[in-house]
Formats: structure tokens, sequence, C-alpha cells
């Protein structure tokens, strides 16, 4: 679905972004995006997207090269795509089925296809009851959920989600996350740059860190710090906690309890 | 992929709305230009077609004395046929010329009284190949041909005339064209700030995929729609000036500037021609704002 061979990107004056980048990632997979700020996750979600083109190397999404990709194409690229941001970006003066919709609109969808579309997609996120709120009447939860179902809505073959809980309280994020995997349960791949150690923790899914441009580590069913065996790299909590933990949090209600004292043992970073 | 009629009308007049006053110096701006070039068309086209009327397009007037007998007008037709400077020619008999005197003389009532017919001179109009000579061809009439009272050119003050209308168009155009370039730089404007109010719109559409020209046309169209509302308001302008300059010289009676009055049809190649020019000055300030403040 998305490969990188050898790319490299830099801006002026500065050290690589991003430098010889060379990785695979499958139609369905779950792939967390870690490392510190700078480390080029941005950059990498940037690429993906051709807001930027890299410098040397290149980028195939479902089978082109978007590096080459010639510039009125690149809408169709994008159509492919679905984004998600910490700062959600809706559209203030718009409802939610407005912002959703206005996704489908701008693509020039008919507007049967878009009611159609956009109640579904409400339907799945949770908010089939909130469609005539304003954004600003919602939580942060809720209005990252409006967010998800206008990335989600035209059925990209991928979603980017730049960390989209980096807003949110550890609950709220659970209740994202959620979402989110009942997209990739859908086969949409789902690639997610984050900081949230709890939420990498406990999903167990690939893990690709960068650290200064450099991919440091690929690593299936892999934590947020680098380890090298369990007991370390979940700090103490085993891992059959961890995976109950998940079980728990994919199925049962969130707990905000529950979070909050495997944090506290994890001595929260 | 077709951009929806309706979502482009919807978004144009909300983008005019929010930007109202931006939009309205933009719009007076091009109407209070395309009015001055309107203005100068109208102005040019009147005075050329009075002065077409007052000299008939005529260079050149050989007067024969009321009394010239059939032979002496024979002779000087045949005069003015081996003339080679002299490319057409038409005569007016009594009854003609005295026709022509009268329109020319609705002014002063009593100079029409004193002529009938039979004394007012017939007249040789003539063209000539290039009026520059009219001076030495009508001195070869003026030299006692038999039966000739005079032959005229048209008079000096009609030229210094044409010469005054013609700077006085050149420096109508000169402001009308500064105002268009300022107009076009307030469109361009207007649409930059449209484009920075827009900018959360703007952003979502290129990441859900909307095609550049899908982004692209209701600023194109909001540029147009000011561009074509000036155009509009001045050609209001421009035919109410046409309408008063009309009735004030039907009012004073003032039949000699009878042709300053356009027909109809001349009217409305100019209204057209300023809508088309406040069209092309809406959509290119338009599309130099696009490409400069809206990389998609």
């Amino acid at each position: 679905m998305i490969r990188f061979d050898n790319v490299t990107k830099s801006y002026k004056g500065q050290p690589p972004a991003l430098g010889g980048i060379s990785l695979e990632i499958q139609k369905g997979e779950f792939v967390f995006l870690v490392g510190s700020s700078g480390s080029g996750k941005t950059t990498f979600l940037r690429l993906l997207l051709r807001e930027a083109v890299p410098d040397t190397g290149a980028i195939w999404v479902a089978g082109r090269n978007i590096g080459e990709l010639s510039h009125w194409r690149v809408p169709s690229l994008r159509r492919n795509l679905g984004c998600v941001f910490q700062d959600f970006r809706l559209l203030p003066n718009k409802t939610v089925t407005e912002n959703v919709a206005f996704a489908l609109e701008v693509i020039g969808r008919p507007r049967n296809v878009i009611s159609n579309q956009v109640g579904q997609v409400l339907e799945l996120v949770g908010l089939g009851q909130k469609g005539d709120r304003m954004p600003h009447e919602l939580s942060g939860g809720e209005q990252q959920r409006v967010a998800i179902a206008r990335a989600f809505v035209n059925r990209p073959l991928v979603i980017l989600a730049d960390e989209p809980t980096g807003n949110l309280d550890p609950a709220t994020s659970q209740g994202i996350m959620k979402l989110l995997d009942r997209i990739n349960r859908t086969g949409t791949t789902v690639v997610m740059a984050t900081h949230d150690v709890g939420i990498v923790d406990t999903m167990r899914r690939r893990v690709i860190e960068l650290d200064r441009g450099r991919l440091v580590r690929d690593q299936a069913r892999g934590v947020y710090g680098a380890a090298e065996d369990m007991t370390t790299s979940t700090r103490g909590v085993p891992a059959v906690a961890v995976a109950a933990g998940l079980d728990r949090m994919l199925g049962a209600e969130p707990t905000t309890g529950r979070v909050a004292a495997v944090r506290a043992r994890r001595g929260q970073r | 992929m077709a951009v929806s009629f309706e979502y482009v009308a919807k978004e144009t007049a909300t983008n005019l709305w929010r930007n109202r006053m931006m939009a309205l110096a933009a719009i007076l701006t091009v109407a209070v230009s395309l009015s001055l070039v309107g203005t100068a068309l109208l102005l040019r086209q009147a005075v050329n077609r009075q002065i077409g009327q007052w000299s008939n397009n005529v260079s050149l007037q050989v007067f024969m004395d009321a009394s010239a007998s059939t032979g002496q007008i024979a002779n000087v037709r045949s005069t003015i046929a081996q003339t080679p400077q002299i490319t057409h020619c038409t005569y007016l008999d009594h009854a003609q010329s005295y026709e022509q005197a009268k329109k020319l003389l609705a002014s002063s009532p009593t100079a029409i009284e004193a002529l009938t017919p039979a004394t007012t001179p017939t007249v040789f109009r003539c063209q000539l190949r290039n009026p520059s000579e009219a001076a030495t061809v009508s001195a070869t009439f003026n030299g006692g041909v038999p039966g000739v009272y005079q032959a005229t050119s048209p008079s000096q003050s009609i030229r210094v005339m044409q010469q005054v209308t013609n700077v006085l168009q050149v420096i109508l155009l000169v402001i009308a064209i500064v105002l268009l370039v300022s107009s076009l730089v307030l469109i361009l404007n207007a649409i930059r700030m449209a484009i920075f109010a827009r900018r959360r719109e703007v952003g979502v559409m290129k990441l859900v995929g909307a095609t550049n020209w899908f982004i692209r046309v209701p600023f194109m169209l909001e540029g147009l729609v000011q561009g074509l509302l000036g155009a509009l308001v001045a050609a209001v302008i421009v035919l109410l000036s046409n309408l008063g300059v009309g009735y004030l010289i039907r009012h004073y009676k003032v039949s000699v500037l009878g042709s300053a009055v356009l027909p109809a049809h001349d009217l409305v190649v100019t209204e057209l021609l300023v809508v088309l020019i406040g069209l092309v000055v809406g959509v290119a300030g338009s599309s130099v704002a696009v490409r400069r403040f809206l990389d998609v």
C-alpha cells in the first residue's frame, strides 16, 4: 500500500528531516509512527500527502510513484488518503453534518450520495444524534470524531493521523483509538504519529520509530520505548496485563480509572 | 468533474457578502473608470458624426451661381471629371440644395425665409483623394471659371474642434486607464482577502482532494462579478449621460448639434464594449490573485 524507497528530504540549511528511509506498509496494517519532536514524523506524513516531494528516493502509494505525480493528479491521490490532526481542523461555521458533507461536496459527489454516506459515517463514529450541532458545542473528543468521520466518509485506502489524541484526555483518547481500530478493521490502513506511550503500549501494533530523520526501529506488535525484551519495554507491566488491557480497551467501555492506575504504576512520563 | 452550479453560486455570494466593503470599493472604481471610457468613446463618435454631418464627408464644395446656365454646369462637371485629385462628386440641384440649406440653417429661421429653391445656389459636393489638397483644388475653381460662385473646403474651425476633442479623448482615456489599473488592483486585493478569510476551507478542500479548479472557480467568479457589476453601473451612467445630452439638445433646440445624440446601434456597441472591459478587468484581477495567493 505504501512503500518508501531510500527517501531523503531536507529543508533549507538544516540537517535532513528524513534521511534514507526505506519501509513498506501493507494494506490493512495499523502503524504507529513514534519519535521525539523534530524526528521527522510530520515530514513523513507531508510526503505521503504530497505537500512536499522527496529530494531523493521514491514513495509509492497504491502502486503510484507520488513523487512523479503531475500537479493535476494530486487531488486524486488525496482522495485516497484521509487526514486527522491534533487540532481537528473543523470549519467553525458549519454544523457537524455540513463539515462531513463538505468533504464530499468539494469533490463533486451527488447530493443523494452525500446525505447517505454522511449519515452512515456519523453513526459509525457515534455522533448520529449530533449532526445539527456546531463544532464549538461539542467536546474535544466529539470534535475529533467529526474530523475522523470527515476523513473516512469517502472511504479512503489510508487514514493518516497526526497526533489525533494530542489534545485529549486519556479516557477520550481511548475512545478515539477504539474508533480508529474499528476503521482499521474495515481494511483501511492506518498510519498514526503519536507521543502517547499508553496508547502505543496498550495497542501493541507495528511501531516505526524515527530519530533525527533516521529509521531506528521497525517492530511488529511493538511498544513506545526502545526495547530488547518485554519486561523492560512495558516498564514492569506484565505482557499478559497489557494484552488484557488491550482486549478490555477495544471491547469494553473506556474506564479512566484503569488507565490512570496503569500510568501511575509506570511512573508516568 | 462537473463543478456544481449551486455550490459555486452559493460560495461566490457568501464571499462577496463577507467582503462587501472591499467588493464595493472595487465595484465603484470599475464603475467610475468605465464611465470615463464609455464617455470618451461616445464623445469620439458624437464629434465624428457631427463633423461628418456639418461637412457631409465632403472635402470640397463648388457652389454655382444661382443663375448658372446648363452649359456652364456641364462645363464644370467635365472639369471636375478631369481633375485627378477628385475621387467622387455629387451634384445637388436647386431643390436638393434648398433642403440641405434648411437643415444647416435650422437655428436661424430668418435666413431660411430669405431663400427660395430658385435662389439657392446648386452645388457639387466632392471628395478628394487627399483632404490636404483642398486648397490647391479649390483655387483652380475660384480662378474665374464661368458660372462658379465659390469653391470652399471645410473651415479651419472644424479642424480645430477635431483636434481639441482628440486631446480631450486622450486625457479621458489616460485617466480611465489609470483608474482601470487601480480597479484591477482593488479586485486583486479583494480576492486576496477572500482567500485569506477562507483559508481553513481551502486547507480542508486541498486535504480531501478537491481539484484546483474547484477551489479556484468561486474566487475567479467573485472577481468576474465585481467587474461585471461595476461595468453595469458604468453602462447605466453612459446611457443616462447620452439621454441627458439628447434632452438638452432637444430642449434648447440646438438642432445644429442634432447628430451628437447617438443612434441606438452605436450606443449598444459602446455599452457592450464597456461591459466586456469590466469582465476582462474582473477576471484578470482575480486570476492574478488566485495564482499568487492560492497555492493549490
